[in-house]
């Protein structure tokens, strides 16, 4: 390597600060990343299919509680225009918007009751369902060692269990009611997540910012309630959304079993199966709550999708 | 015979002084990990390390990978426990500590950590992370405001980065924040592990600084872990050479530098690409790679890679003894002091 | 001048990134050349876009990003003109990376990506290849290549995984060696001997190399010429031993100023520049270092700096140095307001 030329162009030391005050250029470095809430919206400005669903997901909740109001009849009723005179359910008409059923209850009403019925209980026992999970997942994580390891096996035990035979033995000794359906999903739901929450625990335990905590000297309850459950959260969100599709789709199948919701509530799973029934002379009774579960289904998944990745890149730390 | 380990940054200095804030001796680690469905494997990740630091003093702590330097920065402020040994805060024991006598040591003791990304929880805000040293500390709520606008100007941080989220900071303001967080419990030993290894070159310096500013301003004792020699050179006033879980060489960061005794140290400064030292003569680089803490070779655990073992290296472990040109030494080849007895 | 073979010219490059605000570029406006056997840097920290000019080079930019401007041309020839990439990468051009563990597949033995190479880039036979590996393998410095072979990636030390990633890329030859940050990972006496490697086996090979770090002394140490990236431009380039003694531009003379050495006074405090590089595509005008000058003017946040050449040009171009700031040209910069 050849010698340096004498000399740099430049004459002279570059001035330095004798102490470094905060530059302009410090504040400039951090920016300010949108809200939450600004995100939210762009995203579903970009996504139509996104932007459907959590619109049907806002309609659906409005409707089941609003049903009252918005059903035009009676749904435990049976009106006597309800029947042909051969005693036929009456399909969609004037009267009837979406027909009758061999009741002569009108279907719209038990349709839009029917929501009620199933967004109640998927509320509830993803609802009820998350708090099991989060607590077992939660405490398993960070406890770790023998806890862990109990409570996780009881986990699996559940999981193997059989929902259907815990359903029927329930309902053997108490009898079929809206109640039972909320205890049997719950019970058969909490496992997922606190399968989940546990993975998340474990990983969150060790990441820096907890280990920090520890240094600092926070408690472990401290600790639990501001570093670990916020980030929690987003998990705890998506799951619910997608746990209260599947609750939906669970109460559905019991009630088709006869083993949910009893007569005469209107109930989309009983409804699906009555009209099953039917389907040859009347289509009408199979159709509208067959339409009706799909979709709601379908909003449920694709707006947790959207949910997921909207809350997810908050989750992962926001690296730069 | 006194434990050589325990000399004060001059040597000819009376031993009656203050006693050092920190005090290690003989600290031992080690981690049992499962190998295969029965078997278990002891890891002696630090073993048998003594240091010292003076109040407003750095330590630096050097070694490549396996050496140990993390474990022990990690057991300092109890991450790990240690296994043997005692680490004395004030003259008092602490290695045994626990509950309400492990929290009001850990307000002593605090770490600065190497990955500015993961050290600080990305969903609270910068006034909530320190705000979390002041509650450790009993700042009371009213208080907590301008404490935390008075800790960012200490980090030379605008006040306005406050309110946000780490995630909207650069990495070396992150670093401030950590920094921040660590003096908002005023602690007497900031450990810094690799506080400005995953830095930009340019930030490191003004971290470097900062760091300087705040043990002329505060008195705060560091223990800095690196493995990069140029920037321990430039932060400590004592050096310690770690290579697997054991320390070859220590002294005065002058006097380890200008003539380093054990070849590793040696080996070290040589292949370090300087770039004072362009288009100088490269010497041969250290053959082989730090071996494996779970399976260290016997004897000397550097003698596969050194240039001057002979056959005692390979059975007989050196102590750490004072050398001919000054400092501490683990070798078996290189001349003793004139004092030490063998 | 003289045009014998530089194997790489690249000739206004600019790489985009789809963003929010600013241009979203990258890499803005570089230009540059590797003779043959030459050994270049390519010095920058993070956001400099010096990986990502790496990348251009062997037209591999992650998506979304794109080259909107400049040409690449490998011996006087657009690359990917006319061959599809897979005549070319990795025979005509190799690279390694810092983490081998992402560029070996961790499910493949190490002997099977070799020869994989081997047969597929020289058509050799199967025992022909694992000769022609083993030998390889050998050269690089891995004891018992027989049965290293036969492992996967994942058992190696970080610095055997090296070894073997240089092994693959220069099997084939290549007349270009784009490292990149290939030492960051590796512990400083690994770092060395990697480094020595490195150095036999391209000039065993007559291969030139393109070495990106933000390491000053690694890439003074072993480059001929020197290239510092600041914000996606080349704002300094010279001869390593120039640059380094006398750098020109106020970002590399700050740099070269904050960084501790092991020999040589010991400052109180380092010379350090306020704030932080930027991320991302920078603004469209004004000299990006601007913000954290401690020269800069109302000048330099108007326009661009062009590379200005600073000393005479000696012999041939490959020895000018150059460097992109206003300051240069006039001696009252400093006393002006």
């Amino acid at each position: 390597m050849t010698a340096p030329p004498e000399g740099s162009f430049l004459s002279g030391q570059l001035p330095t600060a004798a102490v470094e005050p905060a530059a302009a250029s410090e504040l400039a470095a951090a920016a300010d990343e949108p809200s939450l809430g600004r995100r939210a919206l762009t995203s579903l400005r970009r996504d139509p299919v996104a932007l459907i669903s959590v619109i049907a997901v806002i309609v659906l909740a409005l409707v089941a509680v609003f049903a009252p109001l918005l059903a035009p009849h009676n749904p435990l009723q049976a009106y006597p225009n309800g029947l042909a005179s051969n005693g036929a359910p009456v399909g969609p008409g004037s009267s009837f918007l979406l027909g009758t059923d061999p009741n002569g209850r009108d279907v719209l009403s038990r349709l839009i009751f029917g929501a009620r019925v199933s967004l109640l209980v998927g509320v509830v026992a993803t609802g009820l369902a998350s708090i099991i999970g989060v607590l077992v997942g939660g405490i398993a994580g960070y406890a770790g060692g023998i806890v862990d390891s109990v409570l996780m096996r009881i986990t699996d035990v559940v999981l193997s269990f059989p929902i259907l035979l815990f359903c029927v033995a329930l309902i053997a000794i108490t009898g079929p009611s809206t109640r039972n359906v909320m205890l049997v999903i719950a019970f058969g739901y909490w496992t997922y997540l606190a399968r989940i929450v546990r993975g998340l625990v474990l990983s969150l335990k060790e990441r820096e910012f907890v280990v920090a905590a520890r240094t600092l000297g926070i408690g472990h309850r401290a600790i639990l309630r501001r570093h670990i459950l916020p980030h929690l959260v987003p998990a705890i969100i998506v799951y619910s959304t997608l746990g209260i599709a599947t609750s939906i789709l669970i109460e559905a199948s019991l009630s088709y079993l006869g083993i949910g919701v009893p007569l005469p509530q209107a109930s989309w799973g009983q409804m699906i199966s009555q009209g099953q029934q039917y389907f040859q002379t009347a289509p009408w009774l199979l159709v509208a709550p067959g339409v009706a579960l799909v979709l709601t289904v379908l909003a449920f998944n694709l707006a947790g999708d959207w949910l997921t990745d909207l809350l997810d890149p908050e989750t992962s730390g926001d690296r730069r | 015979m006194t434990d050589p380990a325990h000399v004060q940054s001059r040597p000819d200095e009376q031993t009656a002084a203050a006693p050092p804030v920190v005090d290690v001796r003989d600290l031992r680690v080690h981690f049992k990990v499962h190998r295969g469905l029965f078997g278990s494997q002891l890891v002696k990740a630090v073993d048998g390390v003594s240091f010292s630091i003076a109040a407003g003093e750095t330590l630096g702590l050097a070694g490549e990978s396996g050496s140990g330097k993390s474990t022990v920065a990690r057991t300092l402020v109890r991450i790990n426990r240690p296994t043997d040994g005692s680490v004395l805060l004030s003259g008092a024991e602490t290695a045994r500590l626990s509950g309400q006598e492990l929290r009001a040591y850990r307000r002593r003791m605090q770490m600065v950590y190497q990955d500015p990304y993961d050290s600080l929880d990305p969903k609270m805000t910068i006034k909530d992370a320190i705000g979390e040293g002041l509650t450790v500390r009993g700042v009371p709520r009213a208080r907590r405001k301008s404490e935390v606008e008075e800790l960012l100007a200490r980090v030379n941080l605008p006040v306005a980065l406050a309110g946000r989220y780490p995630g909207q900071l650069s990495g070396g303001q992150r670093q401030r924040v950590s920094i921040a967080r660590a003096l908002a419990v005023s602690p007497e030993v900031i450990v810094c592990d690799e506080a400005v290894a995953a830095l930009d070159v340019s930030i490191r310096a003004q971290v470097l600084n900062l760091l300087k500013d705040i043990q002329a301003d505060a008195g705060v004792s560091y223990l800095f872990i690196s493995h990069d020699l140029s920037t321990l050179r430039f932060m400590a006033d004592r050096i310690a050479i770690m290579y697997v879980g054991r320390l070859v060489e220590y002294g005065t960061s002058e006097q380890v530098f200008a003539a380093p005794a054990h070849p590793y140290t040696q080996a070290l400064i040589a292949a370090v690409p300087d770039i004072a030292a362009l288009g100088g003569p490269r010497p041969a680089p250290l053959p082989g790679e730090p071996p494996n803490p779970a399976s260290p070779p016997p004897g000397c655990a550097f003698h596969p890679r050194c240039p001057l073992a002979v056959e005692l290296c390979r059975t007989v472990a050196p102590p750490l003894v004072r050398k001919a040109n000054g400092q501490l030494a683990a070798c078996h080849v290189v001349p003793d002091a004139p004092e030490v007895a063998r | 001048m003289d045009l014998v073979a530089d194997v790489i010219t690249v000739e206004h490059l600019t790489v985009a990134f789809p963003a929010k605000e600013g241009t979203g570029e990258v890499v803005r406006d570089v230009s540059l050349a590797i003779g043959a056997g030459e050994r270049v840097g390519l010095v920058g920290e993070s956001g400099s876009g010096k990986s990502l000019t790496a990348r251009a080079i062997m037209r591999l930019i992650p998506q979304p990003g794109r080259v909107t401007n400049g040409t690449v041309l490998f011996d006087g020839a657009e690359l990917g003109a006319n061959s599809a990439p897979t005549k070319w990468r990795g025979t005509k051009i190799a690279m390694i990376t810092q983490d081998p563990l992402s560029s070996l597949n961790p499910l493949v033995k190490i002997g099977t990506q070799i020869t994989e190479m081997l047969r597929y880039h020289r058509r050799l036979s199967r025992t022909e290849a694992r000769g022609k590996a083993e030998e390889l393998l050998r050269s690089v410095g891995i004891p018992d290549p027989r049965r290293t072979m036969t492992r996967y990636p994942a058992v190696l030390s970080g610095g055997m995984r090296q070894r073997v990633a240089l092994a693959i890329a220069i099997s084939c030859e290549p007349r270009l060696l784009i490292a990149d940050e290939p030492t960051t990972a590796l512990d400083v006496t690994v770092q060395a001997q990697v480094l020595t490697l490195l150095e036999r086996m391209t000039a065993e090979h007559g291969s030139a190399v393109l070495l990106i770090s933000h390491d000053l002394g690694v890439v003074g140490n072993f480059c001929d010429r020197l290239l510092v990236m600041y914000a996606g431009r080349i704002v300094e380039s010279g001869p390593t031993a120039t640059v380094i003694g006398a750098p020109a531009h106020p970002y590399t003379r700050a740099l070269l100023s904050s960084i501790p050495s092991l020999r040589g006074e010991l400052p109180d405090r380092l010379a350090s520049i306020p704030g932080s590089p930027p991320h991302g595509g920078g603004k469209a005008s004004g000299c990006a270092f601007a913000p954290r000058c401690p020269l800069a003017r109302e000048v330099c946040r108007q326009t661009d700096p062009a590379l200005l050449k600073i000393s005479d040009l000696r012999t041939v171009p490959a020895d000018s140095h150059q460097a992109a700031c206003h300051a240069l040209g006039d001696e009252n910069w400093n006393q002006a307001a």
